[in-house]
């Protein structure tokens, strides 16, 4: 009986305890929910990899990650029966999100050097990535680094390349381009600017899969091998399972293939014809150009409006409001217009403590800045009809506001409609400085299309020839509709 | 009391003193032409009557109201004064007619016919009757400037301001114009006539000023004028025109 009593007060205390658990009822749901097993399809391991890094990781048409880490991992979970889910995020945020355990693994082509191994376990290297030296597709003079003597060379700041050429230098006599972005450097010597550039290798390698016009004469250099990485003292059993995986898909060919399927240039892609661009990015275009004409009209219209009054303001009689307007004519007409875009970007949120969308500081610099220009073209438009006019109507008793409606305006608009459709026609322009804050209008749709395609010169003459017909098509429009009203 | 009354009217363009202690008084019903060498500043004397050039002191008193007043409402007195430009002036984006009824039809309180019957009856006046709707632009400088009279007289003004109002029209076409002045002359309009046209002055004006370097330094009946001249500047300045 004693035993018995005891084993009831045993299932007692389980039931306070697990009451008194209760009051905690996220943290028991959670234990319940680890404790399945992990990797399988109700709990799968969650994998970070970097939003876009081609050709390792990055959405295709269907919005699936795809490219060597992620075909990698997938090949591997495949391998050894496990399920994942990624959670792409950006490099150095994957990174704090795994010391915090909130991802399970990261597979972000990513270098194994000694300070990450202090915080992560690394798997066995599964890809190096050396720097590799490239050349114009016809270029048959240089085939070794003595040639690059005397010759011109591009990289990309801050990068390997740019410390091997560093390297290279002590030994030839080799001038430097430097440059900010891949897409630039590579489209630098396929316009024969520079005579070979140096990179990493898949990203290179993978430019030239997509039909940039570039060799690669020699093999890569030795260089960063790349890991699959865990928390420290975390997740063992995956990095087993990614290393045995890791071994099977080399050994049956699957790696190879995915390799091959992104860096291989045998298998040229055939999107670089100028239709087939236009074919494959016309939504993005598209999407672009109505951006563009959707700044343009909301600015101009504003700017409209603010010009009207300060070039009311320039003409009218009174010292002070003239004051006001040249004010702000100088100090815009001062300012470029990057300047302003940056100074309305960055230092207003900052000085005022608010925020604003690129969208709203794209508008607000066009806006300020053909303001400007508007009211100065509103009045030199009132003083070519003032004077004579003005006295005329003043002498009949008529008020100054009644003399400027009545008998200014009316002629002065007639004078204007030509510059002021000049300046639509400029503001339409100037929306291409605004990509500099990151507003996705037609001329940053070119430069994200080039940094995938890598098409500079077939991309950069669409986006010409895009701006060249809208503007041409509004011109005529405007046109057409100034000579209705005149005749009207 | 005289129509117009100018007491010491003084005007400075910056340093420049242009009008230097003028005084002057002109009785209703009286044609007054003001002559003198070019930059002698008497179309800037004739501005100062409506207040198109700021005054600089002095006071200028029309039916004992002082223009030098800035508490005045300008745009009152001058819808008794009408004036006439040298170069028209007309409105070009509006038809004749329009021109023409545009200050009544803002300003006064008549219906839109009256003022058109009004703007018609004047056409005829001057002559112009077949021009209602045509724009300014078909007119010839003639025709232009009696539009311009007609404009000026909508308002039913008691004074009319003439500046120089032949002096850029083809000489055929002076003969026109001052035929229409004559008839308002007549009609017993009250006028200031700056002109060159010392014929219309020795017949039509009760009165002639002759002003010079910002004086007025001659006055009084054309004869007096232009026949019998004291001063030794008048005398330099009627050889000169009327040779």
């Amino acid at each position: 009986m004693r035993k018995g009593k005891r084993i009831h007060s045993f299932i007692l205390y389980s039931i306070l305890f697990a009451l008194f658990m209760g009051l905690g009822l996220p943290t028991v749901v959670q234990a319940s929910e680890s404790n399945a097993k992990k990797g399988t399809a109700q709990n799968p391991y969650i994998i970070t990899t970097d939003i876009t890094y081609p050709p390792f990781e990055f959405q295709n048409d269907k919005k699936e990650y795809v490219g060597i880490d992620a075909d990698i991992i997938n090949a591997i979970a495949k391998d050894q029966g496990f399920e994942i889910e990624f959670r792409p995020l950006n490099f150095s945020a994957g990174l704090q999100a795994l010391e915090a355990n909130q991802v399970d693994g990261m597979i972000s082509a990513m270098s194994i050097n000694p300070e990450r191994e202090e915080s992560f376990d690394f798997s066995d290297p599964y890809y190096e990535a050396g720097t590799v030296m490239a050349i114009s597709e016809n270029n048959k003079e240089i085939q070794s680094y003595d040639d690059l003597n005397g010759k011109t060379v591009a990289v990309k700041v801050g990068t390997t390349g740019a410390t091997f050429v560093e390297k290279l230098q002590e030994k030839y006599s080799i001038k430097v381009n430097q440059f900010e972005d891949s897409a630039t450097m590579y489209q630098d010597v396929v316009s024969g600017h520079s005579d070979a550039v140096f990179d990493d290798y898949p990203v290179m390698a993978y430019a030239i899969q997509q039909g940039l016009k570039l060799q690669l004469p020699l093999e890569p250099e030795k260089g960063d091998v790349y890991g699959f990485a865990v928390n420290k003292g975390q997740n063992a059993e995956l990095l087993d399972m990614f290393n045995t995986g890791l071994a099977n898909i080399k050994e049956d060919g699957t790696y190879d293939n995915i390799i091959d399927q992104y860096l291989d240039s045998d298998e040229k892609g055939s999107q670089n014809g100028f239709f087939a661009l236009i074919q494959k990015n016309w939504r993005e275009l598209l999407n672009g150009l109505s951006k563009t004409l959707l700044l343009t009209v909301i600015s101009f219209a504003i700017a409209l409006l603010f010009g009207v009054v300060l070039g009311f303001f320039a003409a009218s009689p009174y010292a002070i409001l003239r004051g006001i307007s040249r004010l702000y004519v100088t100090i815009m007409r001062g300012l470029p217009m990057l300047v302003l875009a940056f100074f309305i970007y960055f230092s207003i949120p900052e000085l005022l403590n608010i925020k604003l969308t690129a969208f709203i500081a794209g508008v607000a610099t066009l806006t300020l800045s053909s303001a400007a220009y508007i009211s100065e073209q509103v009045r030199g438009g009132i003083e070519a009809v003032s004077g004579g006019q003005l006295e005329a109507a003043r002498s009949l008793g008529m008020s100054y506001g009644k003399s400027m409606v009545r008998v200014v305006i009316p002629q002065a608009i007639k004078i204007m409609i030509p510059s002021l459709i000049n300046q639509f026609v400029i503001t339409l322009k100037d929306t291409s400085i605004l990509s500099i804050i990151g507003i996705v209008e037609l001329t940053q749709a070119g430069k994200i299309i080039i940094a995938r395609t890598y098409s500079s010169g077939s991309m950069w003459i669409i986006i010409g020839l895009i701006y060249i017909l809208i503007i041409t098509f509004l011109t005529w429009l405007s046109t057409f509709i100034e000579r209705k009203m005149i005749n009207a | 009391m005289p129509k117009l009354v100018v007491k010491h009217l003084k005007k400075n363009f910056g340093d420049l003193e242009v009008l230097k202690d003028l005084n002057f008084e002109v009785e209703e019903g009286e044609v007054v032409c003001i002559i003198g060498p070019s930059g002698s500043g008497k179309s800037t004397f004739l501005r100062c009557m409506n207040r198109l050039e700021e005054i600089t002191g002095g006071s200028v008193i029309i039916d004992g109201v002082d223009l030098a007043d800035p508490s005045q409402n300008i745009n009152k007195v001058r819808e008794n004064i009408g004036m006439v430009f040298q170069h028209f002036n007309l409105f070009p984006h509006l038809t004749v007619l329009e021109n023409i009824m545009l200050a009544p039809d803002e300003l006064k309180d008549e219906t839109s016919e009256e003022t058109r019957k009004t703007a018609l009856s004047l056409l005829e006046t001057v002559g112009l009757s077949d021009k209602a709707d045509v724009y300014p632009k078909s007119l010839s400088g003639g025709q232009k400037q009696r539009v311009a009279i007609a404009r000026a007289l909508a308002m039913k003004p008691d004074i009319m301001l003439f500046d120089e109002p032949t002096s850029a029209l083809d000489p055929e076409m002076v003969g026109d114009v001052l035929e229409v002045m004559k008839k308002l002359a007549r009609e017993g309009m009250t006028m200031l006539v700056v002109t060159h046209e010392m014929g219309f002055a020795k017949e039509v004006a009760d009165h002639v000023v002759f002003m010079d370097e910002g004086y007025i330094m001659e006055e009084g009946t054309p004869d007096q004028v232009f026949n019998h001249p004291q001063n030794e500047r008048t005398k330099d300045f009627l050889e000169k025109v009327l040779v």
